[in-house]
């Protein structure tokens, strides 16, 4: 029989059933269509089993470094009901349980990508052999789509590696290499991938004994209050990390404390209803559509361009240093370069700082952190810089430095080489005239600390030539980053809409708004951090610095709020002082509102969450509305990937306009017309695209 | 043979061992130079043909060091790396390897160098302990492993130093101080004279350093255990130097009658150096600016004992070779290893009878103070062994640039009883 992405042979008494046959993609993963013919297949394998003609099963994969992907995200997304989610979790389960009944061997070799309903897949086999292959990775991921393993994960993972480990897999969502999956007893057999399939041959030969502390640990697992105490623990920490917006981790848990003493069916039944639960979920669809976007936008630049290979930063201090950090991590042997001695060491603090910190958590050894470390090649000149393919400037933020710079630079590197600057808010197209030939020119702004923020702005203007913005929009790809192309304008993309909403929670303040009642409206809406607490962080003069830009760029519409100028006159200039709105200790760590701010601020009346949230949030949508009007980005999942990667807005709302769409266009710009009649015209009047769209019925979406 | 051409030398600052450098393993002193100076030529990772390195201490964890050096700097796979091991001259012999093999054609692009880190030179057990541990490894029951646990005495706990051992002539026995010591005695060398030259070694260091004029050799590196900060300059020389501090100093390896002090010998020191050499087709096809042409280079062999004067033979074999006279050479780097043998070496090479008693052919001429060592050299800036042959070459012709001159000869004596020489010409 012919299958088109399954394979399957009888040979020499052994069923071989091998997984990404026929597939174009770099990772197989399944549709309802694989899993049919999978289900024929094993019915087969019964019979065969049953007639004694095969004494084992080998699943294995045909496809490079990747064993199985699990289910397709679309399929998860296309399950519309509660009825038809609860369907396709009982159908997988089906072929599974008959898998794991079959009365001979039955072996996963994995070698490559196994994830998802690829691991619960292999978790039904009676041996798992993984390969050392260093792309092997195994994981359960479905928590990070707002669901979980519904193929009979949640039954057997824990039965097989014990219920901490399951929970640490299934809770985060990570993904572990062979010698942890043997460590913690989740394979059988770790060696080369040439090695898997003849030891599948023998495999009673590798079935591990549990140690005596294996069985230890397993008698102690399973005493009644030492499970309370591991559920316990699990649940406060889901708490603690998501708090409480993201229902799929505690319904993980809520399932695992259930199924621990139920048999197969029971559990099983249970996990198709609590997986059918979750799929419904707003969190569960949001988080899929960040998964959607972030793929796709991955897709942006097809043509093969050349790779950046070598690369340099200008201006080291904090910022230099990091990006340092960043170009030595992708192996560039970067040269970083400043006009003093002490720039250089401040930025050599910076990379020492982010390797240590790696080296610290055990993810590098010395030896990695010292070739790291000595790859990094600072220097006070331009010697050796025609061998760079890129140079990232990230001096001062001040025009005429800059185009200084960019004129010496030029004449110092090679013809085809990209200069960028790590501008924050400098006009991208101004700062090109002042290169020979300005369409190598490209704006490049990552977000502070570089270690940690994933969002890089490529900021294009109207000389950018393609193939400079596509050379680093792979280079972003390639440094783990997350890439937005943006066309120049005041505060570029994440920029100009973050500061309506500091600038609106300041004007509440302002009002007399309480301030921790501000705070916890945004942190009740899911962002990171609450909007006095990240101008803080930013600092007050950096705030009123990047609002002028607005201000000259967009009108008096997006003027900084007076409040924050005030505290600049109070000389609170934020975190880097250790006063802002709130008193830092010397580690950086909140002591205590500002005794200041309270006094001055005073509370004289009160607002629903409601309304604060509606007068932080609605402002960001009617600015990036305009945005998308200006044609400053492709689209509206554009704006909510930036937003998500750049400032934490919490992704399981699905991104800025997503929310704004499932709220509807037209409430939302009923509310904006309300606030610009009580409130402020200027600051709140929806732009005309909003009210085009509201008024067309439409979404941000489907809009353009 | 083909002409063979330095494009540029490069060197770290020469760190006193046991501070800043004390936790860098040696290849990584070396792999920003390399990086720098195919980076300034231009010339791709895939486009050397061989890295050469001298090393003498050979940390076990780096057998080829040169492999490792090319590898971290991010050259091709294919690159055929190997290291080379001459003691002091162990730079030198590195060039000399370039050298030939660019000159015989064989090959067209090489960087040769040295690298030391004597900081991390190892404490060592002896053969007793080694025999226990051995034991243990194979002793099968309970019993066997106490029996060899009970041979363990504490006498076997003493270490065997490393850098001691090497620094001990194995063929004599003797400590190489001790070889310094002996030529002040048999040419009559004042415990003043010495003083002298290990002042003028710093006072000269300190100037050039002040002048700036080691800006253009030294690469910046990063220092101390977190790398987080640059080291720009040389950390050894001495700008409080006097002969009344250095006259107080006691003799170290003769100490009741000697003259050699730990002050006027070179201290230990961690560094390194590289230069970057290729073939005239090379120079045109790059459209490079070499600073110096190779003229040719010679080494030497004479008695363990007298080590220190061996660079004399190593002189005159060079200028034979090149068929040059000592007067025609612009500027002299002589290594210091000790002020002693320096001035042993300054003493013979004017004086036909001392000439012709040590075996050379006759007088090389003088070898006059202001073109020898002028921005001070070993007592000063400090001896990192494997590399200290490649430095002097770096630092002769930055210098020769500098002034403007034409001919140069760095030479250095070598643990064992050898002396090397290399000629260069300054073409910038």
């Amino acid at each position: 029989m012919n299958f088109s992405t399954i394979g399957f042979k009888v040979e020499d008494e052994r069923a071989y059933i091998s997984l990404g046959e026929n597939a174009e993609k770099s990772l197989t993963t399944f549709s309802e269509k694989s899993l049919l013919e999978l289900k024929d297949i094993i019915v087969q394998v019964e019979q065969l089993a049953k007639e004694k003609k095969i004494k084992s099963m080998i699943v294995h994969s045909v496809k490079k470094d990747c064993f199985l992907a699990g289910m397709d995200v679309s399929v998860i997304n296309s399950l519309d009901s509660f009825d038809r989610a609860q369907e396709g979790s009982k159908a997988g389960q089906d072929i599974f349980n008959r898998i794991e009944d079959l009365p001979i061997d039955t072996i996963a070799c994995i070698d490559g990508v196994c994830v998802g309903g690829g691991l619960e897949f292999a978790l039904s086999c009676r041996y798992i052999f993984v390969s050392d292959n260093p792309k092997t990775r195994l994981g359960l991921p479905e928590v990070k789509l707002g669901v979980l393993p519904g193929f009979g994960g949640t039954y057997r993972l824990p039965r097989r590696v014990g219920t901490p480990n399951a929970l640490d897999l299934m809770l985060t969502g990570k993904m572990i290499k062979a010698q942890k999956a043997q460590r913690m007893g989740l394979a059988d057999l770790v060696t080369g991938k040439e090695c898997l399939l003849a030891a599948a041959l023998n495999p009673q030969r590798f079935k591990k004994k549990k140690s005596f502390s294996q069985k230890l640990s397993s008698f102690v697992q399973h005493l009644g209050f030492v499970q309370k105490i591991i559920f316990n623990k699990a649940k406060e920490k889901v708490v603690e990390t998501t708090k409480g917006f993201y229902p799929a981790p505690l319904k993980i848990i809520e399932l695992m404390e259930l199924n621990q003493k139920s048999f197969r069916k029971s559990s099983l039944l249970r996990e198709a209803k609590s997986f059918a639960e979750l799929s419904q979920t707003i969190q569960s669809k949001s988080l899929q559509n960040i998964f959607f976007i972030h793929d796709n936008a991955k897709k942006a630049f097809k043509d093969e361009v050349a790779p950046i290979e070598r690369s340099a930063v200008l201006g080291a201090g904090t910022m230099g240093g990091g990006i340092a950090w960043l170009l030595a991590k992708n192996g560039e042997h970067p040269y970083m370069k400043d006009i003093s001695e002490e720039g250089l060491n401040l930025g050599l603090q910076q990379a020492a700082k982010n390797f240590g910190a790696a080296l610290k958590r055990k993810k590098i050894t010395r030896d990695q952190f010292l070739r790291s470390m000595h790859s990094i090649l600072p220097t006070l000149n331009y010697d050796g810089f025609k061998s760079v393919d890129m140079v990232v400037e990230a001096v001062v933020e001040n025009m005429d430095v800059k185009k200084k710079v960019f004129a010496e630079l030029e004449s110092n590197v090679r013809e085809d080489c990209i200069i960028t600057s790590n501008t924050s808010s400098l006009s991208v197209g101004e700062m090109s005239t002042a290169l020979q030939k300005p369409e190598r020119f490209v704006g490049l702004h990552f977000f502070n600390p570089v270690h940690k923020m994933p969002l890089v702005e490529i900021i294009t203007h109207e000389k950018t030539s393609l193939e400079a913005t596509a050379r680093l929009f792979q280079w972003v790809l390639k440094s783990n980053k997350v890439p937005v192309v943006v066309k120049d304008g005041p505060g570029f993309l994440v920029n100009r809409i973050l500061l309506p909403f500091l600038n609106e929670a300041s004007y509440l303040l302002h009002e007399g708004v309480d301030l921790n009642l501000i705070e916890e409206a945004a942190l009740q809406f899911g962002m990171p951090m609450g909007p006095f607490r990240l101008m803080d962080e930013i600092g007050i003069d950096v705030v009123i610095k990047a609002g002028k830009i607005l201000e000259d760029g967009l009108g008096k519409r997006v003027a900084t709020c007076p409040l924050v100028h005030q505290l600049k006159d109070f000389g609170l200039l934020g975190k880097k002082d250790n006063k802002g709105f709130y008193i830092y200790d010397e580690k950086g760590k909140v002591l205590e509102l500002n005794p200041l701010i309270k006094e001055k601020y005073r509370s004289r009346k009160t607002l629903d969450e409601t309304t604060i949230q509606m007068r932080m949030i609605l402002p960001m949508i009617n600015e990036a509305a305009r945005i998308l009007d200006e044609g400053l980005v492709d689209s509206a999942a554009t704006v909510d990937l930036a937003l998500v990667f750049g400032i934490g807005f919490p992704p399981f709302r699905g991104g800025l306009l997503k929310y704004a769409d499932r709220e509807g266009l037209s409430r939302l710009t009923e509310v904006l017309v309300g606030f610009s009649q009580d409130i402020d015209e200027l600051r709140f009047y929806p732009c005309d695209y909003l009210e085009k769209l509201s008024i067309e019925k439409k979404s941000f979406y489907s809009g353009n | 043979m083909k002409a063979v051409y330095i494009v540029k030398g490069l060197r770290t600052p020469c760190v006193k061992a046991g501070t800043q450098f004390k936790d860098i393993p040696a290849p990584f002193l070396a792999t920003n130079l390399v990086r720098n100076l195919l980076d300034r030529a231009g010339i791709k990772n895939d486009e050397v043909d061989e890295v050469i390195f001298g090393n003498t201490g050979t940390p076990a964890k780096y057998p080829n060091i040169a492999r490792v050096i090319a590898l971290e700097a991010g050259l091709d796979l294919k690159t055929d790396s190997y290291s080379v091991h001459r003691n002091c001259a162990s730079g030198l012999e590195a060039l000399s390897q370039a050298y030939l093999k660019i000159a015989s054609g064989r090959s067209q692009i090489v960087v040769a160098g040295g690298t030391e880190n004597m900081s991390q030179m190892p404490l060592m057990f002896g053969e007793k302990l080694k025999e226990i541990f051995l034991g243990l490894a194979f002793s099968k029951t309970l019993g066997q492993r106490i029996q060899h646990i009970l041979k363990l005495r504490l006498q076997h706990l003493k270490p065997v130093i490393a850098l001691e051992q090497g620094l001990t002539d194995p063929f004599c026995n003797i400590n190489m101080g001790m070889t310094a010591e002996l030529l002040a005695r048999r040419f009559g060398i004042t415990r003043t004279e010495q003083d002298t030259v290990a002042l003028t070694s710093h006072q000269r260091a300190v100037a050039a350093t002040k002048a700036g004029f080691f800006k253009d050799e030294i690469l910046p590196m990063p220092m101390g255990k977190k790398l987080e900060k640059l080291c720009a300059e040389d950390i050894g020389p001495r700008d409080n130097s006097s002969l009344e501090k250095l006259g107080k100093m006691k003799p170290y390896f003769d100490r009741k009658t000697g003259t050699v002090t730990v002050a006027n010998a070179c201290p230990i020191t961690d560094g390194a150096a590289a230069c970057l050499l290729v073939s005239e087709d090379v120079v045109e096809k790059y459209g490079l600016k070499p600073m110096a042409k190779i003229i040719d280079y010679h080494f030497h062999g004479n008695s363990p004992e007298q080590m220190g004067i061996a660079p004399l033979f190593a002189m005159e074999g060079v200028l034979a070779r090149a068929g040059m006279k000592l007067s025609d050479m612009d500027l002299i780097e002589l290594n210091e290893a000790f002020a002693a043998q320096v001035l042993a070496c300054q003493k013979i090479a004017k004086n036909e009878t001392l000439a012709k008693e040590i075996g050379l052919k006759g007088a090389l001429g003088e070898i006059r103070d202001d073109i020898l060592n002028v921005n001070g050299s070993g007592i000063a800036l400090g001896h990192p062994v494997g590399a200290t042959g490649t430095r002097i070459v770096v630092s002769l012709m930055h210098e020769l640039k500098r002034r403007g001159k034409k001919y140069g000869m760095a030479t250095l004596c070598i643990g064992g009883g050898q002396g090397g020489a290399m000629i260069i010409e300054n073409l910038s």
